[in-house]
């Protein structure tokens, strides 16, 4: 198992940094969520199993924030459900829809585009750096 | 499982009743898988102490109850910034509409009522109220539309705009002020209400005197009423002009506006300077005193030639430089094209 994305505070730097970086971080997450339980009911999950399954794969999202998206995402047509018994209780199962299946590889291909950006920004930027401290050692 | 019992009901009063078994329902099956995972990993059952961690950290009822219902907001982030915009411009007008209003009734009624003083303090102590009502029906105003929209008219589409309609650039001018042009607009409103005010009440124009002035030998020319309702007329006829020199759209034609304003103060100046006669003399009057009249009259008289003169040689400034800076604008406008 990679690395944990889990919410609560990380880092140093004062309770106004720590506000502040939660707040940016809740913002970059939100969309990111979106697209990991998308990319995740290609097969069929209930909620307890999907929230398993995204934080074994290194995405911990809270139970209050995961349980009331399914239903937003299903009201918007993007996920199916259907009740069904398993293991003597009754579960609401989902899974995406067509129009979830589109969407998501819409999102998927506009994911890609962004953090291939980001990298070779984030690259540039490192190498400029780079450029500096050598043009200051010599 | 008396704790999940007691949670679910906990959210279920705060879940509209239209999905509500529904929604209980799949927060039961979650919850319930969510614990006995727990339990399967401990090998034993929960303790109640644990199943209330569980509880306690899926989150407090109203909270989690909130999150399944739609997003609550009465004016929404499209609509918000006309809104605060709305507010931010029209406070002033509110202010000048309620300043006016108060000082034009504690003027009319300082003869008969209280201390003017008093009045204006009351008048004062009043306004917050009066503007939390403006902002309150403004808030529900905007709320009522954003619930309007969409459900019983069509949604908000932002106007069409073009960058070209955005007002010149202002360079090296300072820009008008909206406060100093509100006080302005307020000053001359109640001028206009003094100036019709003092016929009746001549004490507004010498205080304590104007029961000297009927033992005095001479008295206020009769033709006066016909050059005072020239002057009123032409301050009334200001007023327009001022106001629309307050608003955005006209910013590019405020000095134009300006120069209207200043021409017709021009033309109270050419009907003062054509009165000639003042004051006349009264029946009993000293031949020395009929000597100072015909001094006071054209002492008068000279004044307002005098200032006519400057107000003239200081419109034809004004107005070569409106030309010029309109010129410049143009000029500029076909460089930048």
């Amino acid at each position: 198992m990679g690395p944990t994305i889990k919410d609560g505070v990380n880092g140093t730097g004062g309770q106004g940094g720590n506000e502040l970086f939660d707040s940016l971080r809740l913002e970059l997450r939100r969309g990111c969520l979106i697209l990991a339980v998308l990319a995740q009911l290609r097969a069929e999950h209930y909620g307890y199993t999907l929230r398993k399954s995204l934080a074994e794969a290194g995405l911990e999202i809270e139970e209050s924030t995961l349980y009331p998206l399914l239903r937003r995402l299903e009201t918007q047509g993007l996920l199916t459900s259907e009740w069904r018994e398993e293991e003597r209780r009754n579960k609401r199962f989902y899974r995406l829809s067509a129009e979830g299946e589109r969407i998501l590889g819409l999102l998927l291909a506009e994911w890609n585009g962004i953090n291939e950006s980001v990298t070779r920004i984030v690259a540039g930027e490192e190498a400029v750096v780079g450029d500096g401290i050598a043009v200051g050692e010599r | 499982m008396e704790l999940l019992e007691r949670y679910l009901q906990a959210v279920g009063e705060h879940l509209p009743a239209r999905g509500r078994q529904d929604t209980l329902a799949e927060l039961r099956a979650n919850l319930e898988a969510e614990i006995e995972g727990r339990e399967d990993a401990a090998g034993r059952p929960l303790t109640e102490a644990e199943v209330a961690q569980v509880l306690e950290a899926h989150g407090m009822p109203v909270l989690v109850a909130a999150r399944y219902g739609p997003q609550h907001f009465l004016i929404g982030p499209q609509l918000f910034p006309f809104y605060w915009y709305t507010l931010k411009r029209s406070f002033p007008w509110l202010l000048a509409a309620y300043a006016v209003v108060q000082l034009v009734h504690a003027i009319l009624e300082s003869s008969s009522g209280p201390d003017l003083g008093q009045q204006i303090g009351a008048a004062a102590g009043h306004f917050p109220g009066v503007a939390l009502t403006f902002w309150g029906v403004m808030t529900l105003g905007f709320a009522a539309f954003e619930y309007a929209q969409g459900r019983y008219i069509p949604k908000l589409a932002l106007p069409k705009w073009s960058v070209r309609d955005l007002p010149p650039l202002e360079t090296g001018e300072k820009r008008p002020s909206m406060v100093n042009g509100i006080a302005d607009l307020i000053v001359s409103v109640l001028m206009i209400v003094w100036l019709l005010a003092v016929p009746n009440h001549p004490y507004l124009i010498i205080g304590p005197g104007a029961k000297m002035v009927h033992g005095m030998p001479f008295g206020v020319t009769p033709e006066w009423h016909v050059f005072y309702w020239q002057i009123i007329g032409l301050l009334i006829a200001m007023l327009p002009l001022k106001v629309a020199m307050l608003l955005p759209p006209l910013r590019r034609v405020r000095g134009w506006l300006q120069l209207a304003v200043n021409g017709m103060g021009i033309l109270i100046l050419v009907v003062m300077v054509q009165v000639r006669s003042f004051f006349v003399a009264g029946n009993e009057i000293s031949a020395e005193n009929l000597r100072s009249l015909a001094g006071i009259n054209a002492g008068i008289t000279l004044g307002f030639k005098v200032a006519l003169a400057i107000s003239v040689v200081k419109f034809l400034w004004d107005l070569w430089k409106e030309i010029t800076a309109d010129r410049n604008r143009h000029t500029s406008y076909a460089t930048v094209r």
